[in-house]
């Protein structure tokens, strides 16, 4: 993010972010990603929050804490937050960790994500379900 | 020296003095050689003034000091071009040298001087007169194999004086010797039972004296140790972990299970202590697995069993760290001394491929 290869890009598309982290991320680079993603949401009034962790082979508490803070700021400033390509071994360990992101929108991958958000959005009119 | 066949040729070849300085400046200048250039000219130009023609004889001056000139400046080219051959590469001793030589070796002495009677006298019997360790088994009525292993011993001991003498630092406490003599002779195992790491977190005088020790012995390649203080080494300790047991045959789930729980360990050393060390090793019994130890020199944990328990935390998470870390490993222990700091061992167990 301040220097070298960006550690996590967040690209906009309509008013969906799809933000991928690249590499493991430290502490406070996590703080700092979960920073910018919150700034521009407001930014880019965006309605829905794609977040790819493909790229990470450890989820661990904190980053599923930060991953859970990440979905609720967005449902409070209005978008929903869908995270995508958690790894089969990383799964597996967040269960063991007893870290299984109860509450917080999952889907295999981006394109799941992305029908995830169309699907909420088409049921707009009939009510949000909530995630 | 004979008298010169006619004097008035003496005198003109002085009269040409004046003329060929005046060359000899123009084209020289400074050069250290000039006055010797007009010596050597002048001094030709007397051996052959018989040969010539009085009428020619500045001509031939001019002649001769534009040749002497030449040969001059060849040298001197010739003299640079090959400057480099006659550097000396072996520093001239200087001053700091000696004092520091005299200094190495009078610790020497006093590191000798420290060693037992009989410690000393095997040591120099082997290493100056050359005594077999054959022959001074016979002498003292043991194998060859336990004097080699008590000259080891020896050295071992030797080198852990002579730096504490050359260092000029006597041990602050009563643990620093015995764990500086297991380093140097690399007996693992009474590293152990010292718990050398801890003693090197918390001492920074064995951990400085520990380094030329340590360089001796080569780096293992199945043990490796991260040093915490901050979050980026959270993820180079878990990374760390992963290759030594990716690297030992382990794959899929238990990598990740493993590198998670590096994760957990390490981050409360940077939370609660600030300062630690994570110690990654591969151990074969009582069966393959990885054995992951984190030490800290920090406050310490007052319940170790409350912190183990789900839900307990101190600080901004899901109090997931111990136990989470827990239930990714096979073997889990904690240690706590108030004030001192903690140690967590945990170790987890793999197939090893066939």
């Amino acid at each position: 993010m301040s220097s070298g290869p960006a550690l996590v890009s967040i690209l906009r598309q309509g008013d969906i972010l799809v933000a991928s982290v690249h590499t493991a991320l430290d502490d406070a680079e996590m703080v700092r990603f979960q920073e910018d993603l919150v700034e521009q949401i407001g930014q880019y009034r965006a309605r829905g929050v794609i977040i790819d962790v493909a790229a990470l082979d450890v989820i661990d508490s904190f980053a599923a804490n930060t991953l859970r803070s990440i979905a609720d700021i967005a449902r409070l400033r209005g978008a929903h937050t869908v995270i995508v390509g958690i790894q089969p071994d990383v799964a597996f360990a967040m269960v063991s960790l007893g870290m299984g992101l109860a509450g917080v929108t999952t889907a295999l991958d981006l394109e799941e994500g992305l029908a995830h958000l169309a699907g909420i959005r088409a049921g707009t009119r009939s009510g949000p379900s909530g995630g | 020296m004979p008298e010169p066949p006619e004097g008035s040729h003496d005198v003109d070849v002085e009269a040409l003095l004046p003329m060929l300085r005046r060359i000899v400046g123009a084209r020289m200048g400074d050069h250290p050689s000039a006055e010797d250039v007009v010596q050597e000219a002048v001094a030709r130009v007397l051996a052959a003034q018989d040969r010539i023609e009085p009428r020619t004889l500045e001509a031939y001056a001019i002649r001769t000091v534009r040749n002497v000139m030449a040969s001059v400046w060849r040298r001197d080219d010739t003299d640079a071009r090959n400057r480099h051959r006659t550097h000396d590469p072996s520093r001239p001793e200087d001053g700091e040298e000696i004092v520091v030589a005299s200094e190495e070796r009078s610790a020497m002495t006093e590191a000798l001087a420290r060693l037992s009677d009989r410690e000393r006298e095997l040591l120099l019997a082997h290493e100056v007169s050359g005594h077999s360790t054959k022959g001074l088994g016979e002498a003292t009525g043991s194998s060859p194999g336990a004097v080699a292993a008590q000259l080891a011993r020896t050295r071992a001991r030797l080198r852990v004086e002579y730096l504490l003498v050359l260092e000029d630092v006597e041990p602050p406490t009563e643990q620093c010797r015995p764990v500086l003599l297991a380093l140097s002779a690399a007996d693992r195992r009474r590293q152990r039972e010292l718990d050398a790491p801890r003693h090197l977190l918390e001492c920074p005088t064995c951990a400085r004296l520990s380094e030329p020790l340590l360089g001796r012995t080569l780096p293992r390649q199945d043990e490796v140790h991260v040093p915490i203080s901050g979050d980026p080494d959270i993820v180079a300790a878990r990374q760390a972990a992963r290759e030594l047991a990716a690297d030992a045959g382990v794959t899929g789930t238990d990598l990740t299970m493993l590198a998670t729980a590096v994760s957990e360990v390490a981050r409360n050393i940077v939370r609660f202590a600030g300062n630690g060390e994570v110690t990654i090793e591969l151990v074969e019994r009582p069966r393959a697995g990885i054995r992951v130890v984190a030490r800290d020199t920090g406050p310490g944990i007052p319940d170790v069993d409350e912190a183990l328990r789900d839900g307990f935390s101190t600080y901004n998470g899901l109090g997931l760290g111990l136990p989470g870390a827990r239930r990714l490993m096979d073997e889990f222990a904690v240690e706590s001394v108030s004030g001192h700091g903690t140690t967590v061992t945990m170790t987890k167990w793999f197939e090893r491929k066939a």
